[in-house]
């Protein structure tokens, strides 16, 4: 209905215009006189100049063939163009500067209608529709497909010989910005990226020039540009309906060569959607843990090791706010709501500079706008857990909003079983995401997020686990002019976790955890010229932890409360980087963070002996900090340096370099994230992890960039990451320092990779070869692990080799086979037994000397789609998928237990057969 | 598909999710030999010294822990001063009484019968103070034992304890008869006793106590263990013979990773193990691993008695209990039940008319009629 509307609205409009233009040709139209004879048709347009003073424009090519055979005396000139044009298949048009257009097939509209160039006004899109109607009648049902063939006329002539064209690219069905969305032109080759918020910024040389704009999933753009001086161009760009289901990555087609930026990785909802998961749900953790150098911690788990780094060391971002826990469920589900994101964005090297914090990774996770001109949603029914999105203009084209939500029905599942234990638990989850984003005028905007997280899972009535996340990020952008922009970003993360034992009033009690961040943080980017590109800003994070606590239920418990003290600290940055295209080949990007980091009272700290492993033996005094007075700082400067240098068209190598530093800890000496993990803030004890990693890489696209090959290395250094000592106790324990041990790290790897983004069968293979070391072997600050030699740390698992492959057979119908090979990872064994004169006792290896299985496993899927009418009511397709489908019992832990005096081991597998599930989706 | 069937497909799913599947694991190297010295013991320094060689064994593995034999023990000063042990059998060697110079360091050396050396560091000698008391309460069903001490000089911090406790107990029911050749007879004076017995354990566990954060060195009431109210072990009356040695910082250490490296593994989230390494190392391979860790103290005892009587009145103690059952002569003859030896007989049956000859005995199983089964009729040289 809306579409016959529009329609109707837009067959009224054009009429008009059509009305409009006619009244202006009475205007305009002179008299003449004359006779003509076999006239060619240059002969007979002199001639009418002579007469009128008009000056015609028209194509001596097509012209020339023309004759004239009329006699008029003092008719209207464009009666006498008619029939001097009659019988051809020229077309005129009589401006009202006094010109007259001769075009072939269509007519020259002499003006463009009203406001075409007023960004801000709402008859933009019609009068747009318009002239595109006007231009394309063939395709009128392509609603915005416009501008291509337009001349944008962009600046005032300055005689400047550069100038800067910036905008906004969005979608023309939502409005929403598009993200990495590459806009460029031909020759000289000079290209951009948008950025997260679609923004893009571009020096040219003034004069005229074909824009090109490519995007995922979207349709190739192009736009026709004159540029005289500094100007705006925002550029609407359609969804390629038909890729629906297709990985098409053209928009960085040459980004793996051409891009400066190496270790990072982009992946797109649409191709994390078509990766197979356990419960048909999709997940982007574990799509980024297929990405080479990615490695996960174990099955159903998402907590991840990248490039050697242990699994806290991963700065997780939902629109800038920190997330720390990842996961639902104690991993099974991810905690971030597919519908509403649109990218993710992962860096293993070459870390920028605005970012910090984390030693190995930034994982950046960006949800989409909500749709800028209409009303709709999406949503998904799968076995376990099902979501819906809603989303369209609060204001249309200024505002809109977003909102997701996600919940399970596991819990009535578990009420169905048999088993009284299933029948006592509870499993239930949610999340809902909010999002809202406002343009107030063309240079400001502001988004808001809001999200949060829920768990709650209890096994046999006993023990209840309660998880939660609480996110919210606030940004104002603010454009000063085309090269300058401002993010002011403020988030607030907030973590925490309880469990409680409620099956003995005489044990019953909670444990609790919680971590509070907010975050201040200013963010330039300054595009001064064509060659530079700089970035820099400030931030600022508050922490409050509150470490522990165990709180008995009532009187008759008899366990005593005990409080961890609070921690506090701020951690504070300063940055600048500076991108600079030397040369078409060469580029290279500089920059540096000094990062600061102050703990702050009130807290009592213990003090040690020196030059003693810290134990409770070797404490030696309390110290008492009131509130807000500096316990301990560090502070120190953190390199961030990149380069890349094409070797021909298609090839390039890139070198990067950077230093991190990071500031708090996760304690969790088991190797999966499990639900007891804590986050230590650094203070006079613990002191910060830093890191340093080195990458060399090559990179090279085949067949005009359809296949595209990526070789990098990396060596890496982490020093003063936290190792534990042997039988650590991490729960309530007051004074940590004593059972951690300061270690350092070496990783280094290979990390092989071939991509084929487009076609009928399209994926990736990849193969990474590394190993990740850690040592222990300062006999001043703890025990010595393995005599002070290099061990393998959790999760050095050398070899690694993953396979995506889609293919697509139809538009309607796709497959999906996945497939996962990795080095079992190192283990502790129990190797003997022995009487060690009272009882029994088990020795194990050194740390880290064997390694479990090797793990493998085969996922497929297919993927059903509705027929692809673009004004369906609704989109829906069906997912069927396998998750292992060879039933492959992969070891997820490996325990022993002491039975009758023998020491058996035991494997548990938690996907151990194939897991078949059934998910509908759907789309309005 | 049915409805019902459709739940348990669900079930099936959900039971992967929280229960998943666990199958036994064995490895490889699990299954090796794996024969690692193991030493026991400490160095006496008020009394006989003995040190237990023994070798590590497969996990697997059920047989008694096989012991080094025909190796030279000696216990070596800095000095150079040397005592060598004496083969005592089961991989003992011992000495009665070294001339320990508490201001030197002493270590151990080995050399086991294939001429591998072994060596622990040099440890200085600690003095171990007495045992002050050793006191017991009842606490919430169950008896708690304490052990406290002190150091009037600050100067031991760390200790270690170990236990050997003794019990009577009494078998569930006392026989006057006994079972010989097909024939049942009164049991007389030079039967052995059946009816009582004494059953000895030792400490299984790791019991380590420090003073390190008070600003004298005093243990007070550190607890050693608690004995259910129904335990046998406090049914009739009970000892326990604590031994408490002083220890270094290292030694502590040891002892205190050894504890919670092996008191409790292996469940989903629990900490990883590793390794530990003692301070006793192979002259021959320094990659060897050797296990144990020496020290050097002197030793402090002290024992106690509980006697049942003390305990709570409301308490019900332990009583043993046993079924009991019936033969009759007229059905079956006592070497058919008596000649395998598993059940003894107990008491004769008589006639309900009142005849003078048993026409039956009521039996029970040898555990419930002959106590040495589980212990020693033999009453100990300290038992009051």
């Amino acid at each position: 209905m809306a579409q016959f509307y529009r329609n109707l609205f837009l067959l009224i409009v054009f009429f008009s215009g059509v009305i409009v233009t006619g009244f202006a040709q009475q205007v305009n139209d002179p008299l003449v006189t004359g006779n003509y004879t076999n006239t060619t048709f240059r002969t007979f347009v002199e001639d009418l100049e002579a007469q009128t003073r008009f000056i015609f424009y028209f194509d001596p090519v097509v012209t020339d063939s023309i004759t004239v055979d009329i006699q008029v005396t003092a008719q209207p000139l464009s009666k006498v163009l008619t029939q001097a044009l009659l019988g051809t298949n020229l077309r005129f048009a009589i401006s009202e500067e006094q010109q007259v257009f001769i075009t072939s097939e269509k007519q020259v509209l002499t003006s463009l209608p009203d406001n075409f160039f007023n960004n801000g006004s709402k008859s933009k899109e019609v009068d747009n529709t318009q002239l595109a109607d006007f231009y394309l009648p063939q395709q009128k049902k392509q609603k915005k497909a416009v501008s291509e063939i337009k001349l944008y006329e962009i600046g005032n002539a300055g005689g400047q010989s550069k100038a800067n064209l910036a905008g906004t690219i969005r979608d023309a069905n939502t409005g929403e910005p598009i993200i990495g969305a590459y806009v460029y032109i031909e020759s000289p080759t000079i290209g951009t990226a948008s950025d997260q918020y679609g923004y893009y910024s571009l020096t040219l040389p003034v004069g005229r020039h074909e824009l090109k704009i490519r995007g995922i999933g979207l349709k190739n753009a192009k736009r026709q540009v004159l540029l005289n001086g500094d100007g705006k161009l925002d550029i609407d760009m359609e969804e390629d309906v038909r890729s629906l289901k297709e990985v098409l990555v053209e928009a960085e087609k040459d980004k793996n060569v051409s891009g400066l930026q190496m270790g990072m990785e982009r992946l797109d909802i649409r191709t994390i959607k078509q990766v197979p998961t356990a419960f048909g749900e999709t997940d982007i953790l574990r799509v980024v843990q297929t990405l080479p150098g990615v490695k996960s911690v174990g099955e159903g788990s998402t907590g991840m090791n990248v490039r050697g780094g242990s699994t806290d060391q991963n700065l997780i971002l939902l629109n800038d706010a920190t997330i720390y826990n990842p996961s639902h469920l104690f991993g099974f589900f991810s905690a971030f709501n597919p519908d509403v994101l649109k990218s993710v964005e992962l860096y293993k090297s070459a870390v920028p500079a605005r970012y910090g914090g984390r030693l190995s990774s930034v994982l950046e996770v960006t949800t989409r706008e909500g749709n800028k001109k209409q009303f709709s949603g999406a949503g998904g029914i799968g076995l376990l857990t099902s979501r819906l999105t809603l989303e369209g203009p609060i204001i249309k084209d200024k505002t809109s909003f977003l909102l997701g939500g996600r919940t399970t029905y596991s819990d009535w599942i578990l009420k169905q079983l048999p088993n009284k234990s299933f029948k006592n638990s509870e499993a239930s989850f949610y999340d809902i995401n909010a999002h809202i984003s406002h343009e107030i005028d063309s240079k400001n905007s502001v988004f808001f997020t809001g999200y949060i997280s829920k768990d709650r899972f209890k096994l046999d009535a006993d023990t209840l686990y309660r998880f939660k996340n609480q996110n919210a990020s606030l940004k104002w952008k603010h454009n000063f002019h085309n090269k300058l922009y401002s993010v002011v970003t403020g988030t607030h993360s907030h973590y925490s976790y309880d469990i409680s034992n409620e099956g003995n009033a005489v044990n019953a009690a909670t444990l609790a955890f919680g971590i509070d961040q907010s975050n201040l943080q200013v963010d330039f980017n300054y595009f001064p010229n064509e060659k530079h590109t700089v970035d820099f800003g400030a931030s600022s994070i508050f922490y409050q932890s509150s470490p522990g606590s165990l709180t008995p239920h009532s009187q008759e418990s008899l366990i005593s409360e005990d409080i961890i003290q609070k921690e506090k600290a701020v951690e504070s940055a300063i940055y600048i980087s500076d991108r600079y295209d030397i040369s078409p080949r060469l580029s290279v990007s500089v920059g540096l963070r000094y990062s600061m980091f102050t703990a702050l009272g009130p807290r009592d700290v213990y003090t040690y002996a020196p030059g003693i492993p810290k134990t409770e033996s070797s404490m030696t005094d309390t110290v008492s900090y009131s509130s807000g007075e500096p316990i301990a700082t560090y502070h120190g400067p953190e390199f961030r340096l990149s380069a890349k240098y094409n070797l021909t068209d298609n090839s390039s190598v890139k070198l990067s370099y950077n230093r991190l530093r990071q500031y708090m800890h996760m304690l969790s000496n088991t190797a999966s994230m499990s639900p007891t993990d804590t986050w230590k803030l650094s203070d006079s004890n613990i002191k910060p992890q830093v890191g340093d990693q080195v990458a060399i890489g090559y990179y090279r696209n085949f067949r005009a960039n359809t296949i595209e090959f990526s070789a990098e290395t990396y060596y890496k250094w982490m020093q003063d990451f936290l190792d534990y000592r042997s039988g650590a106790s991490i729960i309530m324990n007051h004074h940590i320092e004593t059972d951690v041990a300061n270690a350092e790290g070496k990783a280094y790897g290979v990390e092989l990779m071939v991509k084929k983004a487009t076609g009928k069968m399209n994926g990736w293979v990849s193969y990474t070869y590394s190993r990740t070391l850690a040592r222990v072997n300062d006999p001043n600050t703890s025990e010595v692990i393995n005599r002070g030699e290099y061990y393998p740390s959790n999760y050095d698992k050398p070899h690694d080799f993953t396979l995506i492959s889609n293919y697509r057979f139809s538009q309607r119908f796709s497959t999906s086979l996945n497939f996962t090979y990795s080095t079992g990872r190192p283990i502790t064994l129990p190797i003997a037994k022995y009487y060690d004169g009272s009882a029994q006792r088990v020795l194990y290896s050194d740390r880290n000397q064997y390694r479990v299985p090797d793990y493998y496993r085969v996922d497929f899927a297919m993927n059903i789609e509705g027929n692809h009418k673009v004004n369906k009511l609704a989109h829906s397709s069906w997912t069927v998928a396998v998750y292992n489908l060879t039933g492959r019992k992969n070891p997820y832990s490996i325990y022993f237990k002491s039975d009758k005096n023998k020491i058996r081991g035991y494997k548990m597998s938690v996907f151990g057969q194939p897991i078949p599930t059934v998910t509908y989706n759907f789309k309005f | 598909m049915k409805f019902l069937n459709w739940n348990k497909t669900i079930g099936w799913l959900m039971m992967l999710l929280v229960s998943s599947c666990v199958e036994p694991y064995s490895p490889e190297v699990l299954e090796g030999p794996n024969s690692y010295l193991v030493v026991n013991g400490f160095i006496n320094t008020n009394g006989p010294t003995t040190v237990q060689l023994l070798r590590t064994q497969n996990l697997k593995e059920e047989t008694l822990p096989p012991a080094e034999t025909n190796a030279i023990v000696q216990v070596e000063s800095e000095n150079g001063e040397h005592y060598r042990l004496y083969e005592a059998g089961n991989g003992n060697y011992t000495i009665d009484n070294l001339n320990i110079n508490p201001a030197s360091k002493y270590r151990l050396f080995i050399r086991t019968r294939d001429g591998k050396e072994y060596a622990s560091e040099y440890v200085e000698v600690k003095h171990t103070p007495a045992i002050d008391e050793v006191t017991w309460e009842p606490v919430d069903n169950e008896v708690q034992l304490y052990v406290s001490t002190h150091d009037p000089n600050n100067k031991t911090r760390y200790y270690r304890w170990e236990f050997e406790h003794t019990w009577h107990y009494r078998a569930a029911w006392g026989t006057t008869l006994k079972y010989v050749n097909g024939r049942i007879e009164l049991r007389d004076r030079n039967d052995p006793d059946i009816y009582n017995c004494w059953a000895s354990e030792y400490s299984t566990t790791i019991e380590l106590g420090n003073s390190i954060r008070l600003s004298q060195d005093v243990i007070s009431k550190y607890k050693l263990l608690a004995i259910p109210y129904n335990s046998e072990k406090i049914g009739v009356k009970y000892s326990i013979l604590v031994k408490q040695y002083a220890l270094t910082r290292e030694a502590y250490a040891y002892w205190e990773t050894l504890k919670k490296n092996t008191e409790n593994i292996g469940t989903l989230f629990d900490p990883l193990p590793s390794q530990l390494t003692g301070n006793i190392k192979s002259l021959t391979d320094p990659n060897e691993p050797v296990i144990g860790y020496v020290t050097a103290s002197t030793m402090q005892q002290k024992r106690i008695f509980i006697d049942s009587k003390d305990l709570p009145r409301d308490w019900r103690t332990f009583i043993p209990r046993c079924t009991i059952d019936t033969m009759l002569l007229a059905n079956s003859t006592p070497r058919e039940y008596f000649e395998g030896g598993y059940v003894m007989p107990v008491y004769e049956v008589y006639p309900p008319n009142g005849g003078m000859s048993p026409i039956g005995y009521s039996y029970a199983t040898v555990g419930c009629v002959d106590c040495r089964t589980r212990g020693t009729n033999v009453k100990p040289a300290f038992w009051e």
